[in-house]
């Protein structure tokens, strides 16, 4: 039976570290995506999930809300690719290379909040996405996974798009606000 | 259908879940309803969206290499381990050196002055080899053929270990021993193990793999200085340094390191690998040329110390045969797979280390190799033919050891009688029969025993050559198992007395009951082999095998696989 972030995220806290793979498992997919807007170049993208779960793994007793893993996961990760620039940058020599990813990831910086819009959804409908879009699993395996019944899969989904939506456009809101100032 | 059903079975209209007439109300509706064709081509539009991610992140897994980071930094946390920190990022050249330069520069502002000294002849010893496009280390290593590049045994005899890296244009490497080899060719790394046509291979270059870091580290130097002064400095390791005359009137700078593997004593791992070990590594430099000219690490145990390795060959910027990039396999090679999840796999990853250890060799036993094949992988034919069969004898609780991340859970086993071939021969000028060789059930070659010198005449040689092929085995087994040297050595070559003495005595020093262990060999019926000059006598060998198994979960699937420990 699958545990909620929080369990999880108490379990390791308790000395179950090996639990930490359940969240490797259940966010590596939703982060690859995060940073592949931000840095594009395979290999970079997953050095840095790599570099964002083992940050997280370190600072897990930091975490105020464990609840909101997914979401403070993405806070680091963040900074991770950030840093991952700033080398790039600092390593002009291989200028090619360098610049072509530079552009690429300067030209899609804005084209992937989607993921940070799931981390702001409640987990249970953050839950479904995930299974639906990053696991690649239909409705009826979604609702045998989690032992729900096949309407209520639906439901739930019809919310999270609804919630999703409205975090996007909360997003873009916000953003034409700051150009605009 | 009004609006408020419609907005309701939306999703399910859209994932194709309404039956076949709800479907059509459902696309009636929208023709005639704007705002519900509106939240329709939404929620289309962000279901594309979200479509898009599963194929580009379909073949993502980091779970083994995240976990395996998180393991080496519990144990670095603990303090027990002094180099299973890995040294993941790897700098060739003048960054790399560049680096190392500022770390010596702080090691300068707080090291004791020897420290300081010894850090100055490191430092100049990279800067040397700042321009370095590639390096080759030869050295002998004690250690076993097929075994871990990294696994050492004081009571082991030497055997030569290899390198060759090329830096530029594209970093490459070949790691090899005499039953193991390794190459990273910049596309892939593969690993091969000879006797068990065994392979295990990433898809895509790695700087270092397959335990062959400890020697990678001495092939960029400039990495050496920083970790080792690194290391030194925070774990108060000391460092010293000397000058000596060679033969020829070269001066050579020697820096000795004493490192401290930081794991107890008694813990069942300490020593068993090179990065576990206690050492005192004594690196040479040729003053004038600040090249490292030699390596060489004892092993550091409360009875004394022993060399283990010892590199005496160091080519830098020597051209490298093309050819040693590419890896000959057999056809049949026996791939190792991460595991993948199963589907009852909770049913597994629920077990704790005796469940799955018990599960496991029950399956060898009832030779279920699709069941053994969930806790290890790849179940090779001579695994099969080693462990087919087997009787369970017992299992004990499992232990950790702070060298490793698994845990290891004591068993005893009775293995199925397996048979091999001696080949015997009585062409020699004492007219005794005496073994020349094994060879499998197959009569495949195993071991060519060498003689260095004809077999003696016994004062007694008589009785001994009335011995037939048969006898003559028989008597090798029955002097072998009492452990009666001398009596061995009438009917085998002087290596292989040697040879099976100190496999008993390494035995005897890891807490085994060699007199219990030992198996019993039966000597058959002999064939002779005119082509050979020689009878081929069938044995069959019954052995009980009492030992630990390494057992691990650090995987993606979460079920415990078995590493090792036959």
């Amino acid at each position: 039976m699958d545990l909620t972030d929080k369990e999880y995220v108490e379990r390791c806290r308790d000395g179950h570290q090996d639990d930490f793979r359940l969240l490797v498992d259940r966010y590596q997919k939703p982060l690859f995506s995060f940073l592949a807007g931000r840095l594009r170049d395979s290999l970079l993208v997953e050095e840095a999930a790599q570099e964002s779960f083992v940050r997280a793994f370190l600072s897990l007793k930091k975490l105020r809300k464990p609840e909101s893993f997914y979401s403070w996961l993405l806070g680091i990760a963040g900074r991770v690719a950030k840093e991952q620039l700033r080398s790039l940058k600092h390593r002009q020599q291989d200028c090619e290379v360098t610049e072509s990813i530079m552009a690429n990831a300067a030209d899609s910086r804005d084209d992937y909040p989607l993921e940070e819009a799931i981390a702001a959804l409640p987990e249970t409908y953050r839950q479904v996405i995930l299974l639906r879009y990053y696991e690649g699993l239909s409705c009826q395996e979604i609702a045998t996974r989690l032992a729900l019944p096949l309407g209520t899969v639906t439901k739930t989904l019809s919310r999270a798009y609804t919630l999703l939506r409205q975090e996007l456009a909360a997003r873009e809101s916000a953003e034409t606000t700051v150009n605009q100032t | 259908m009004n609006c408020a059903e419609c907005r309701e079975n939306l999703v399910a209209c859209v994932e194709g879940l309404l039956d076949r007439e709800e479907s059509l109300q459902c696309q009636a509706h929208l023709e005639t309803c704007a705002a519900c064709r509106a939240e329709h081509a939404a929620i289309t539009c962000l279901q594309q969206q979200l479509v898009a991610r599963g194929p580009a992140t379909a073949e993502v897994s980091i779970i083994g290499p995240v976990m395996r980071r998180v393991h080496a930094i519990q144990t670095e946390r603990e303090g027990n381990s002094i180099m299973t920190k890995l040294f993941t990022r790897w700098g060739f050249g003048l960054s790399a050196a560049a680096g190392a330069a500022a770390i010596i520069l702080i090691a300068f502002l707080v090291f004791p002055k020897a420290q300081a000294t010894a850090a100055e002849v490191m430092t100049k010893g990279a800067q040397a080899m700042a321009k370095l496009t590639s390096i080759h280390l030869r050295g002998q290593l004690r250690t076993e053929p097929q075994d871990n590049f990294s696994y050492i045994n004081a009571d082991c005899p030497f055997y030569t270990i290899e390198l060759w890296k090329q830096f530029e244009p594209e970093l490459k490497w070949r790691a090899e021993k005499p039953g193991r080899v390794a190459v990273m060719d910049g596309q892939s790394t593969v690993l091969y193990i000879k006797a068990a046509n065994y392979g295990a291979r990433f898809p895509h270059p790695s700087p270092s793999a397959f335990d062959t870091d400890w020697l990678q580290r001495i092939a960029n130097l400039s990495n050496t200085i920083s970790n080792e002064l690194n290391r030194a400095q925070a774990k108060g390791w000391k460092l010293d340094t000397t000058e000596e005359s060679a033969a020829n009137g070269r001066v050579k700078s020697i820096v000795t390191i004493h490192a401290k593997s930081g794991i107890p004593e008694n813990d069942y791992g300490k020593n068993s690998f090179f990065d576990n070990a206690d050492t005192r590594r004594v690196y040479r430099f040729d003053a004038q040329t600040k090249l490292l000219e030699a390596v060489q690490v004892y092993l550091v145990r409360p009875s004394g110390e022993t060399l283990i390795f010892d590199l005496s060959q160091i080519d830098f910027n020597q051209p490298i045969d093309p050819g040693l990039w590419k890896l000959e396999l057999p056809a049949d090679v026996s791939w190792s797979q991460e595991p993948q999840k199963l589907p009852d796999n909770e049913k597994y990853t629920s077990m704790t280390a005796e469940q799955a250890a018990r599960a496991f060799l029950e399956a060898c036993a009832r030779e279920d190799w699709n069941e053994a094949g969930k806790f290890m992988s790849p179940i090779t034919d001579s695994l099969k033919e080693y462990l087919g069969g087997l009787e369970i004898v017992s299992l004990g609780e499992s232990f950790t050891s702070k060298a490793y991340g698994g845990r290891f859970v004591p068993y005893e086993i009775k293995l199925q009688p397996q048979v091999f071939n001696v080949r015997v021969s009585n062409t020699n000028a004492a007219k005794r029969c005496v073994v020349t060789g094994m060879y499998d059930s197959k009569l495949r070659l195993q071991q060519d025993f060498k003689w260095s010198t004809e077999p003696e005449v016994l004062t007694n040689n008589d009785a001994y050559a009335r011995l037939s092929p048969k006898e003559a085995a028989q008597a090798y087994f029955d002097a072998q198992s009492k452990l009666d040297w001398v009596e061995m050595r009438k009917f085998t070559s002087e290596s292989d007395v040697e040879e099976t003495r100190k496999q008993i005595e390494a035995a005897e020093k890891q807490g085994m009951d060699v007199h219990k262990l030992m198996p019993v060999m039966e000597a058959g019926e002999a064939t002779w082999s005119a082509e050979q000059s020689a009878w081929f006598v069938k044995c069959r060998v019954s052995q009980t095998k009492k030992w630990n198994l390494a057992i691990r979960k650090d995987n993606p699937a979460g079920r415990w696989q078995v590493d090792g420990g036959f």
